[in-house]
């Protein structure tokens, strides 16, 4: 993606640059040589492990069965028809904060980003709480939806990568040219056509991006296909069955592997797509103003309300349900489900707001770092660190997760004393959520143009002081919701984590995960009902902060 | 309160160190049962440092297989014997034979002493009383009674590939009725199954929330349903009910034996064994009252008399070429 993404070199750095840039790099691709290839080869060379020597055996086997291509199939289907679904539901959202000028938009921000705040294994709860047999639709309301299935996960699946989406093109609709649209408009371009010559081919790398993410999030997800595909089977939920139900790791390991085909072949794909994407902030640009258009405004308005409610419906209801004796039979108020007696108490709590706040620190300066040296500072390495830092994002968390144990318990990893430990949980998260920060950050840093270092390097900066005195001031607010998206990740994410913890280090979401398991369905609810709560505090946190510094224009989501 | 500070403290220190006098315990113990049974441990050693880590019986087993390099546990603690016997995991245990283990039936143990079971599960049904009436439906009482295409699209079962529950389920209807004639009920089963879940306690968990009539699933989780509230009956299959054991080993990694020894040694005292049978419905060994509640929901006073008395060892041989046999005929 690298090489396409850069804009081209027009002069040779300068010898101490070289270094720094060098230098940077390598530190950047080795964090992600041992924090990620390592573990993903530890336990995806299993794969290999045929129980009599090593070879390609279990690809044969696996390969021959026709059961796998029909699993394929699945995982194509519903994947694409989520990242579309997704990512164009999620593009008119963000034009609609971004190009017109509808009202209370940041509390639209903060809507559509709550399937974020709370684990994913309440949200699909919360979807049968819904759409279930036995919910509020079909009990209350006379429906007759069948929800579990393909479509059950389709729309799972929309809702969960809908925030990754927005996130993503929403930074790349903040910026735009005037001058791109003036000439359009003096040429005497109808808005339609504006739209597709002008907008959507300025931010094709932002919807490429947010295909890429949609899609590998979905392919590689499989709670919610378990919690909510009935009988519909996915290639992530064949892993599950493998690794988890039959502790076969070798035929685990292999759909790993078979997952990943479709995940680089969407990349290429969208490399394709992104190419030729010009930078949009140059030194020439013009901001863009948004004109007043009542009836443009008017139809985004409510198209934006049917989207808020959709998101507002889902933890609405998990909060109703953590407010009531027993769903759905009886319905009378109390708040004994907030008297939690699950192991530990409220001590996972405190943990994971800990972790969460270092994942944010710490991940914000890993996802930083691997922009800039493959979008600033060209090193022959720019190529594969790009390639590598979006990569996580076609590993499922549970084998990733795996792969940490096996790589870091090993009493040959230098690294070995980590295991066990909070830090190891913390890089987990972080490499775990790579590919999103990178590539929010990314589609941030390519619309503001190379000029600015060029008229940096040239004036006598270094490009470490271009870093700061350019790049970072342009880049803050990106990166200050990239920390937000990290908290929030490191607050809620389950499947890889469930194999780090020990009983030293629990985390909030295998709590939820403990109470749903035995059937207390209503406080796991209150229990993600204080992790979302959690989130939103943390949100208004920052938020004051911010304000208080006199940082008053800045959003925290863009 | 008292685990809060306990996990804080030792959160801060960041580490799992095992030092003399500290334990490492592993189980798949329902959360509240182990925290019950551990309480009683800890006050019955008060001198052993006890961590203990939950996780469902399929995330411990994958986490076993892949700390088995440099094991991190001393004991493990209620897990599943049908998955205790998986091979990997064998090899981490070591032979030990706890203070009166004459105690424990042969048939819950392992003739090598690498594990034994104190406490088990059988199959049931959670069946809910509202859905079945709204059907107009009677209450079914055996395997057999759900195939009757009144229920079709109204049962949900667990997923043998994934679920131990499931495949227990699957492996007592083959041993109890052969081959031909137990493959011949799954048929006709399968005709009426809605969905077959990933896991073990989520077919409970659907009837209980009127999803479904019927949800195949394992007592404690109906006996448990029933107490939250939910209207939901428990039975028992007549034909006779598929079991699992939770099993204890010691994990010959362990660099406290000792403690770990003493720890085993208390999950069969007559005390552990009365604080058993306060939560399970199944206990191996002598001692203990079923509370009122159990009865009440429907368990028979000797759970001997509908238990069918599983082959373990057949059941874990066979489980590959069964599953694979399942899935063959009922996924797709």
């Amino acid at each position: 993606m690298a090489d396409v993404m850069a804009p081209p070199r027009r002069r040779l750095p300068k010898m101490g640059d070289t270094t720094i840039s060098l230098g940077l790099s390598v530190l950047v691709l080795l964090a992600l040589a041992v924090f990620f290839v390592v573990p993903v080869i530890a336990i995806l060379w299993r794969s290999f492990d045929t129980g009599a020597g090593y070879g390609l055996g279990n690809y044969v086997a696996a390969l021959s069965d026709p059961r796998i291509w029909e699993l394929v199939v699945n995982s194509l289907a519903v994947s694409g028809l989520s990242a579309f679904c997704a990512v164009t539901l999620a593009y008119f959202y963000a034009y609609a904060l971004q190009r017109t000028h509808v009202v209370w938009k940041s509390a639209l921000r903060m809507v559509v980003m709550l399937p974020l705040f709370a684990p994913s294994l309440i949200q699909a709860q919360g979807l049968i709480f819904l759409l279930g047999r036995n919910g509020i639709f079909n009990r209350f309301l006379g429906f007759d939806i069948e929800i579990y299935g393909f479509w059950g996960v389709a729309i799972a699946n929309t809702l969960y990568t809908f925030p990754y989406a927005f996130l993503i093109l929403s930074a790349a609709l903040a910026v735009a040219d005037a001058r791109l649209y003036e000439g359009a408009i003096v040429m005497g371009a109808r808005p339609f056509k504006i739209f597709r010559t002008v907008t959507l081919a300025s931010t094709k790398f932002g919807i490429a991006a947010a295909l890429f993410v949609a899609f590998s999030l979905s392919i590689t997800d499989f709670g919610n296909a378990i919690v909510i595909g009935g009988n519909f089977d996915v290639l992530a939920t064949e892993i599950y069955s493998k690794v988890i139900g039959q502790a076969q790791f070798h035929l685990g390991a292999v759909i790993g592997v078979i997952l990943l085909v479709p995940a680089a072949l969407s990349k290429l794909i969208v490399e394709r797509i992104s190419k030729k994407q010009h930078s949009q902030v140059t030194d020439k640009s013009v901001a863009l103003q948004i004109r007043p258009n009542r009836k443009r405004d008017w139809l985004f308005g409510t198209y934006a309300g049917l989207i808020v409610g959709v998101f507002l419906s889902v933890p609405l209801i998990v909060v109703f349900a953590s407010l009531v004796k027993l769903w759905p039979y009886n319905m009378s108020f109390t708040l004994q489900h907030y008297r939690f007696d699950v192991q530990n108490g409220t001590a996972p709590l405190w943990n994971s707001i800990g972790v969460a706040m270092a994942t944010a620190f710490f991940g914000v300066i890993a996802v930083f770092a691997a922009s800039i040296v493959t979008l600033k500072f060209r090193t022959p390495l720019s190529g594969p660190i790009s390639f590598l830092a979006t990569l996580p994002a076609s590993i499922p968390g549970m084998v990733l997760g795996l792969g940490y144990v096996l790589a870091f318990n090993s009493l040959s990893n230098p690294l070995n004393f980590l295991y066990g430990t909070f830090p190891l949980i913390i890089l987990l998260y972080i490499y775990y959520n790579h590919a999103q920060g990178y590539l929010i950050t990314a589609t941030s840093l390519k619309q503001i143009s190379s000029t600015f270092d060029e008229a940096s390097t040239m004036l006598g900066g270094s490009a470490l002081r271009t870093l700061f005195k350019v790049t970072l001031p342009l880049l803050w607010p990106t990166l200050l919701g990239v920390g937000v998206f990290f908290f929030m990740r490191a607050m809620v994410s389950l499947s890889a984590v469930i194999f780090l913890i020990t009983p030293q280090t629990q985390v909030a979401a295998v709590s939820v995960l403990q109470l749903a398991d035995r059937g207390a369905t209503n406080q796991a609810a209150a229990f993600s009902v204080c992790i979302m709560g959690i989130v939103i505090l943390m949100l208004l946190l920052v938020r004051t902060v911010l304000w208080a510094a006199g940082a008053r224009g800045v959003t925290l989501i863009r | 309160m008292k685990f809060q500070t306990a996990s804080i403290t030792a959160a801060l220190m960041l580490t799992t160190q095992a030092y003399a006098g500290e334990i490492t315990i592993y189980t798949s113990y329902e959360e509240d049962e182990a925290a019950a049974f551990l309480d009683l441990a800890r006050e019955a050693m008060p001198d052993v440092e006890m961590n203990m880590l939950r996780l469902s019986t399929g995330d411990l087993a994958a986490r076993i297989i892949a700390e088995q390099g440099n094991p991190q546990h001393d004991v493990i603690w209620g897990f599943a014997a049908s998955t205790i016997v998986n091979p990997e995991i064998e090899k981490t245990l070591e032979p030990y034979a706890p203070e009166g283990i004459e105690g424990i039936p042969a048939a819950f143990k392992s003739a090598d002493d690498k594990w034994f079971a104190v406490t088990g599960y059988m199959a049931a049904f959670c069946v809910n009383n509202e859905r079945l009436k709204d059907k107009g439906l009677e209450m079914p009482t055996s395997w057999a009674d759900l195939t009757d295409p009144a229920f079709k699209g109204e049962v949900v079962m667990p997923n043998p590939a994934s679920s131990g529950t499931g495949y227990i389920q699957i492996s007592s209807i083959l041993q109890m009725m052969g081959e031909e004639d137990g493959w011949a009920l799954l048929d006709d089963l399968d005709e009426n199954v809605a969905q077959y879940i990933k896991s073990g306690s989520k077919p409970c968990h659907a009837a209980s929330a009127g999803e479904y009539i019927v949800g195949a699933s394992y007592d404690m989780r109906a006996i448990k349903n029933i107490a939250e509230g939910y209207p939901i009956t428990m039975v028992i299959p007549s034909e006779g009910s598929g079991n699992e054991l939770e099993a204890n080993a010691l994990v010959a990694s362990s660099d406290n034996k000792e403690d770990a020894k003493r720890f085993l040694d208390w999950t069969i005292t007559p005390e552990a064994a009365t604080a058993y049978g306060k939560w399970k419905a199944i206990v191996t060994m002598p001692g203990g009252e079923k509370p009122q509640q159990f009865l009440d929901a429907g368990l028979p006073k000797d759970t001997s008399d509908v238990l069918h008395p599983t082959d373990f060892k057949a059941a874990a041989d066979d489980r590959t070429a069964i599953i694979e046999e399942w899935q063959k005929r009922y996924e797709n």
